[in-house]
């Protein structure tokens, strides 16, 4: 791709991307709300729509100034998981996306309104629990249509919108215009309290969603640089102006109890009468009150079209960084459109509109933008603190780092002001996001956030709290980890050649720790801090570790790990740093003999967070590897590992079975066919396994033994059957057990 | 007809079509291959879908036409208007024609999306060759036809399509 492809990529001008902001915003602010927050706040209705613009603000200048640096599609979300890392990133991807269809359900049931209005149509249709009214019937009808139209990608609409902006700001224009002339301080309504109005900006703060979804087609924009700050910012000032302007005619213009009114005065089966129409036809005639009609039906119906829009623009940047499955984005061969993530959207707008009401819509709209909003502002604070080379904003916040903590400290806050049900179930899904990241992403998406990267890379220096925080919700995507906790340096060298192998064939990563036991009587910070002997210590054995992994093509991680129990530290650690396989020394130098071991394993469950390799060394020497078996899970791992170690350093593999039936062969070759062993070499025996194994033994090098069902690591302690074995034979041995799959709840919560 | 092989351009709009196409295309055994996809600009507002989602899936397209037919030449393009912009795009890599496969559909559903292939055969300034999609088990065929002004074998074709 060209420098001049990409330019003609980036087709938005400056009024194209302004519009996007005003059009989202408008139908709901001025079209919508108007009449409910003069109800609620009186004359200070403009002051809660004034507040919500500062708040907003804030916002859209961190926001601006990420676009800048980023200009990717997928906006809010792509800063946020970019910056704070998926954790953070699920709860922005899912509450940018729900908080879209809520407002574009929000948006519809506002067009019912107005269709409802335009054609005199009140009242339900249908009967009985079937009987729908006619606004949410419109709303649904209106929701179908332009979910279509995004299914279909009719690429009309979106200059349309251009128009509509242009036409709507207009109309505004003469309204409040002509409007203000009209004013008079004798008609305004009683004031509001602080609280009453922090409310009302609460519940207006809907209007205030558009700006950010600028930045979800940032990529498309001309100049970013330039006229992407323009384009967000300036929407924020110029909705916050003409709502500010509208919302003063509208409580100054017209008598005292004109608006309160319109909402007692409903004949029965009529719909209620839109607050900013009346006071227009009243005002200025019926000419201003069919262009104000016609006007919010352009304007609701504008703004759901460009939420539904920018909703698969978040859901495209979720599927390619794995948060959402990418199959969502699938892009339809005849429309060129995702119609997957756009019929899901699509469902969900419509299934919002028959659930919910008005300022449940609204409510649980603004609050999970709220969320969002916080988190952006701290992901500006993170990209500036981290401040990577890559990152070259073009547009730079003012008076930071004052302005973004206002802006996430404000926007969290007004989440107090939103209405309690949409709070709650802004906050469920928030929620939700975080079990989702944990149960579903976690394991999927590769992508870590600045943030995470460049905490846990300076593991050293950072707080205990801040790495393990950072290492704990990191994410392991794709990514095979292989965790190999040292303990003395006799047997590090060997068993960084056996993690190593291991990681190198698998492509994945070594991640060396050591393990620093220290006695409970110490406090972990003052171990921390006459740390010089045991950074010492820690220091040369991870330094040798690092250049014995030289060796193998893999990138290695090392940490140093402070606790107070030994043995099982190695199970949390293998959780926290997303281990998939322990390769873990055992014997009388490594972790702990089998005294020691015993009371801290009985703190631990029976199962194993991920693949555990024992190695009994007795010298690292695969040339001749005798795998027994007898089936099971367990000794899937010895075949894999068995495979592995053939692959790297081409052992002989010798797969022994013992059993007094027939079978014996047909077993065994069945099961290194199934276990990419053909090559092997096929031993049966009879009689006594344990002589069987030792006898077999006299002949390898290496004997890989995998656990039963039993587990490895109770055998270990109580010294059973496979014990003996370790013991009898003069040779390595490699103990193999297998992750046990745990239930979902114990994962989440254990 | 050999010289129309010489050096083709191919417009792909999906990875289906990129592998239809290519089948059909591989069967003339062509000279060079250049294979075009067009990315489709609103041109002043948001478009239909992500530019990004659309260049990486360009990139599925070529693949799948390099799996198909060896090595080519491939270009992502940017404009409002498909065929406009194919032509532009055989102007500047001197394509010897144009290679296309219709898509087939309905009538609605070329009326919603265009129909690009009639386009392509009713405004060209070069040769258009309208290959048939080879269907299961008969890629022996080699019903090859010069479309000219005649935008019936076009539609025809399209028609036998899906």
């Amino acid at each position: 791709v060209s420098g001049d492809d990409t330019e003609l990529a980036k087709d938005l001008g400056p009024l194209a991307a302004l519009t996007i902001g005003v059009g989202t915003m408008i139908g709901a602010g001025i079209f919508v709300l108007p009449g409910d927050a003069v109800l609620r706040a009186g004359s200070f209705a403009a002051v809660a729509f004034v507040l919500g613009g500062v708040i907003a603000m804030f916002t859209a200048l961190s926001a601006s100034e990420l676009g800048t640096a980023m200009p990717r599609s997928g906006g809010a979300y792509y800063y946020v998981n970019h910056a704070l890392g998926p954790l953070f990133g699920s709860v922005a991807g899912w509450a940018n996306w729900l908080g879209l269809a809520f407002a574009s359900a929000f948006y519809m049931v506002g067009f019912g309104r107005y269709i409802s209005r335009i054609f005199d149509v009140g009242g339900s249709v249908g009967v009985g629990p079937l009987s729908l009214n006619v606004v949410t019937l419109a709303a649904l009808v209106g929701g179908t249509f332009f979910v279509l139209i995004n299914y279909i990608g009719a690429k009309e609409t979106g200059k349309l919108q251009n128009v509509i902006v242009v036409v709507l700001v207009g109309i505004l224009a003469v309204f409040t215009l002509l409007g203000t002339l009209r004013a008079d301080p004798a008609n305004l309504p009683d004031t509001a309290t602080v609280s009453e109005t922090l409310g009302t900006t609460g519940f207006i703060f809907v209007s205030y969603l558009g700006f950010v979804q600028i930045t979800s087609v940032a990529e498309e924009i001309q100049d970013p640089g330039k006229n992407l700050p323009r384009a967000v910012i300036g929407s924020v000032v110029l909705v916050t102006v003409i709502y500010a302007l509208t919302l003063i005619v509208m409580s100054a213009a017209v008598p005292q109890g004109f608006i309160a009114d319109l909402v007692t005065e409903v004949a029965p089966g009529e719909t209620q009468p839109i607050a900013v129409v009346e006071v227009g036809r009243q005002l200025q005639g019926a000419l201003m009150g069919g262009a104000l009609l016609f006007g919010g039906l352009l304007a609701t119906a504008s703004s759901a079209n460009a939420s539904i829009l920018a909703s698969s623009r978040i859901n495209f940047a979720m599927g390619r960084d794995n948060i959402v499955t990418p199959a969502l984005n699938e892009i339809h061969p005849r429309f060129g459109t995702p119609y997957r993530a756009i019929a899901i959207t699509g469902g969900l707008i419509l299934l919002f509109i028959l659930a919910g009401d008005i300022a449940l819509l609204s409510g649980a709209a603004a609050g999970l933008h709220l969320i969002i909003y916080g988190l952006l502002n701290i992901a500006l604070i993170a990209m500036r603190y981290v401040d990577p080379e890559e990152y070259q904003p073009d547009f730079t916040v003012p008076l930071y780092p004052l302005l973004p903590i206002l802006g996430a400290i404000l926007s969290f806050a007004l989440l107090a002001y939103v209405e309690p049900d949409p709070r709650l179930l802004s906050f469920g899904v928030a929620g939700a996001a975080v079990l989702w990241y944990l149960a579903y992403a976690r394991s999927r998406t590769e992508k870590q956030g600045i943030l995470g990267e460049y905490i846990l890379s300076r593991s050293d220096e950072m707080p205990g709290a801040a790495v393990s925080a950072a290492a704990s919700v990191q994410p392991d995507g794709g990514d095979y980890r292989v965790m190999v906790p040292l303990a003395n340096p006799e047997s590090e060298h060997d068993l960084v050649r056996l993690a190593g192998s291991i990681a190198e064939q698998r492509n994945g990563t070594l991640v060396a720790t050591h393990i620093v036991t220290v006695p409970d009587q110490t406090a972990l910070e003052g171990a921390a801090e006459r740390a010089d002997d045991i950074d010492a210590t820690s220091r040369a054995l991870l330094d040798s570790a690092v250049e014995h992994a030289a060796e193998f093509d893999v990138p290695v991680e090392t940490h140093t790990i402070l606790s107070h129990r030994g043995y099982e530290e190695i199970f949390t650690a293998a959780d926290t740093h997303a281990a998939d396989l322990v390769v873990m020394g055992w014997g009388p130098d490594s972790h702990g003999s089998p005294g020691r071991v015993e009371s801290a394993y009985d703190d631990v469950t029976g199962d194993v967070p991920c693949d555990f390799l024992v190695f009994r060394d007795r010298g690292f020497d695969p040339s001749r590897v005798l795998v027994p078996t007898a089936g099971g899970p367990d000794s899937a791992l010895s075949a894999t590992i068995a495979s592995t170690l053939a692959a790297e350093y081409g052992s002989e593999v010798t797969l022994l079975h013992v059993t007094d039936d027939e079978d014996g062969e047909a077993f065994l070759g069945e099961w290194a066919a199934d276990h990419d062993l053909a090559d092997a070499e096929f031993r049966v025996e009879r009689g006594d396994v344990e002589t069987a194994i030792e006898r077999a033994a006299a002949d390898a090098t290496m004997v890989v033994l995998g656990a039963t069902e039993e587990g490895l690591l109770s055998r270990l302690v109580r010294g059973t059957l496979v014990m003996d074995v370790v013991d009898d034979i003069d040779c390595s041995v490699l103990l193999a057990e297998q992750k046990r799959d745990r239930s979902l709840l114990q994962r989440l919560f254990g | 007809m050999t010289d129309l092989f010489e050096r083709v351009l191919l417009p792909v709009a999906s990875v289906e079509d990129a592998e239809a196409s290519g089948r059909a295309l591989a069967q003339h055994e062509p000279t060079a291959v250049v294979v075009v996809h067009v990315i489709e600009k609103a041109g002043g507002a948001p478009d239909k879908a992500a530019v990004e989602q659309r260049e990486a899936e360009a990139e599925k397209m070529f693949a799948t036409a390099r799996a198909i037919l060896g090595e080519i030449e491939t270009a992502t393009e940017y404009g409002t208007d498909v065929s406009e912009t194919i032509f532009a795009a055989a102007q500047d890599l001197g394509a010897s024609a144009i290679v296309v496969t219709p898509r087939g559909g309905s009538r609605w559903v070329r009326l919603l999306t265009g129909d690009v292939a009639l386009d392509l055969v009713t405004e060209t300034d070069r040769p258009v060759v309208v290959l048939p999609e080879i269907g299961e088990g008969d890629g022996a065929g080699e019903p090859t036809e010069r479309a000219s002004e005649e935008s019936e074998s076009a539609t025809a074709e399209g028609g036998a399509g899906e």
